[in-house]
């Protein structure tokens, strides 16, 4: 649709500047006296069709080289040895038209295609160079605008996404339900376990502070990641107890190595919300970091289903995925399986920083 | 002073001790059981009959909806949930009370002054909870007035509206109460409260004009039960 567009627009204006041009001729050929109707049509009729399709065929030429991609200076150490090349098209054309068209019509009255060329030559040439200059400015000008526009709003695009993904970067990394639910728990620990508590209630400060302050920080170390993640599970064994039960499996020569803040804190959130808190006897969760070459590999497994085709990724996930996009630009990946004995393996794997 | 039976179903052992905790200062209230899943809740209300539910909605392999939806005598229910009250809302139930968790004195005290009204105004309405497309409603029995059979399913109307239940109609015959719904014909039960008249047909059967308006043929067979139901 697009594309069907900018081509009318293109013919639009090869027709509509090629008549205008040649009506312009025809008009000083008419001023000038001696005006033949029939040569006056024949003349503007091939004047468009020879000029359109040699700067159609430069068109396609340019098209094919991709110079539409190139930055400013690049295009104009293009252009401009172009514009002579297409000057002297132009000359060629231009001048065995004429002269095939005296030859034809003024029979008898002709002077040798030579003697022709060397009285016309220069002038024809300057103004080859002069429509060509205009031609191929407009148009690759019209393109380098075009594209500045689209790259302008596409950043304006990333930028509003960034924006979001900070914005819902509590909301997302720490969920309202977890909130409420261990304020509660903490309610009832308070009377039949107070040292529990109080211990929750530093759990819960320091995901708290993570989320609120450290919201900005887009990576941070295996270390720091697996500690917060600790504090998470410990919190949410205080309210699910024997129900769930957790291991975390890196080996601490990777612990300064950075990763996405949050990342795999959002995994293990998932995997107690659709795993454990889902089954009546809860689970084991296990998660795994390796480095394998240049990338960075977590997996978390926790009992339960998937099910890919109704379960719509959450607000925690979903703003995991832009994350990564943002911060690895496709490069990272994150996959979610059933692994068919009731267990769901999400692996999550980004190159290392 | 007969007291409110109460169960409380919740899968964290914190959150039933809570509610348990809130519940010791009004001495007309009685736990008689606790349950984790809505499986272990099922058994309990069958067994026990209470006439209170605290629920949680999450809680593992079956809401506290699902669980609702499966009993066919529902007792006077609040919610208890972490979920904000907009969250809540989605779900478009008419339940008594909502309470959010952390769950304020105040609040609690609100829901159990609405408790009381019910429980003494209303005498053990029975009532079930169906869900039709989005929405769930609770639904008392002596609002029901026309129940159709729909293949497996049956078609309740009350109010001005009407909801389906999985459930055929033979099913539902065994389950409502005799002296108050009659199966007229092989596709609907009315509800002998809403009768408005009855007229006879010139071969014996009868039809029933109903309070909503509506005329009912009774079958032949159904005719000779209802006479007879009335010389009794």
């Amino acid at each position: 649709m697009k594309k069907n567009k900018t081509i009318s627009l293109y013919w639009k204006c090869q027709f509509i500047g090629w008549s205008l041009a040649s009506l312009y001729w025809s008009y000083l050929g008419f001023s000038g006296g001696r005006f033949n109707i029939f040569i006056g049509l024949l003349q503007f009729f091939s004047d468009v069709f020879v000029y359109v399709s040699i700067t159609h065929l430069y068109r396609n030429f340019a098209t094919k080289h991709q110079w539409q991609q190139l930055n400013l200076s690049q295009l104009l150490k293009r252009i401009i040895p172009a514009i002579f090349v297409m000057g002297l098209a132009y000359l060629m054309v231009t001048i065995v038209k004429s002269y095939v068209f005296r030859f034809w019509l003024l029979a008898g009255n002709v002077t040798s295609f030579s003697v022709f060329f060397a009285l016309n030559w220069a002038a024809i040439l300057m103004a080859g160079i002069r429509l060509m200059a205009i031609w191929l400015l407009a148009y690759h000008l019209y393109h380098y605008a075009q594209r500045e526009i689209n790259s302008a709003k596409e950043n304006a695009r990333l930028a509003i996404i960034a924006k979001d993904a900070q914005l819902n970067n509590l909301s997302a990394q720490l969920n309202p339900h977890l909130l409420f639910n261990s304020l509660n728990n903490i309610k009832a620990l308070v009377i039949e376990n107070p040292r529990s508590a109080r211990r929750a209630i530093d759990l819960l400060s320091e995901l708290l502070r993570t989320a609120l302050y450290d919201g900005e920080v887009l990576l941070t170390t295996i270390k720091d990641e697996i500690a917060l993640v600790k504090d998470y599970f410990e919190l949410e064994k205080l309210r699910f107890e024997e129900r769930l039960q957790f291991c975390i499996d890196a080996d601490d020569c990777f612990d300064n190595e950075l990763i996405l803040c949050f990342s795999v804190q959002t995994l293990a959130e998932n995997a107690i919300k659709h795993g454990v808190a889902k089954q009546k006897n809860g689970g084991l969760i296990s998660v795994s970091i390796a480095v394998v070459h240049n990338f960075i590999s977590i997996s978390v497994q926790n009992p339960g289903e998937f099910n890919c085709i109704t379960q719509t990724d959450g607000l925690g996930l979903n703003n995991l995925k832009e994350r990564l996009q943002l911060q690895y630009k496709g490069k990272a990946k994150l996959n979610i399986i059933n692994e068919g004995d009731g267990h769901v393996l999400s692996t999550l794997v980004m190159p290392r920083s | 002073m007969k007291k409110t039976r109460v169960i409380i179903i919740d899968d964290e052992r914190t959150a039933r001790d809570e509610v348990k905790r809130l519940l010791e200062n009004y001495g007309d209230f009685e736990v008689i059981g606790e349950a984790r899943n809505a499986d272990e809740a099922k058994t309990l209300i069958e067994l026990l009959q209470p006439d209170l539910l605290f629920l949680d909605i999450q809680m593992p392999e079956k809401s506290g909806f699902d669980l609702l939806e499966s009993l066919d005598k529902v007792p006077l229910v609040i919610f208890i949930t972490a979920f904000d009250q907009y969250a809540v809302k989605a779900f478009e139930v008419s339940a008594i009370d909502y309470l959010m968790k952390p769950v304020r004195e105040e609040r609690f005290a609100k829901a159990v002054e609405q408790i009381k009204i019910r429980a003494t105004n209303v005498t053990a309405e029975s009532q079930i909870f169906v869900k039709d497309q989005h929405q769930y409603h609770f639904i008392s029995w002596s609002k029901v007035y026309l129940i159709e059979s729909l293949d497996n399913y049956a078609r309740l109307y009350f109010d001005d509206k009407k909801v389906f239940i999985k459930s055929s109609l033979n099913q539902l015959e065994k389950k409502l109460e005799k002296g108050v719904f009659f199966r007229i014909n092989r596709a609907q039960i009315i509800n002998l409260h809403f009768i408005d008249k009855i007229s006879i047909a010139p071969e014996g059967r009868m039809n029933i004009l109903l309070k909503t308006g509506a005329v009912f043929k009774v079958s032949e067979r159904q005719s000779v039960k209802l006479k007879n139901m009335g010389r009794t």
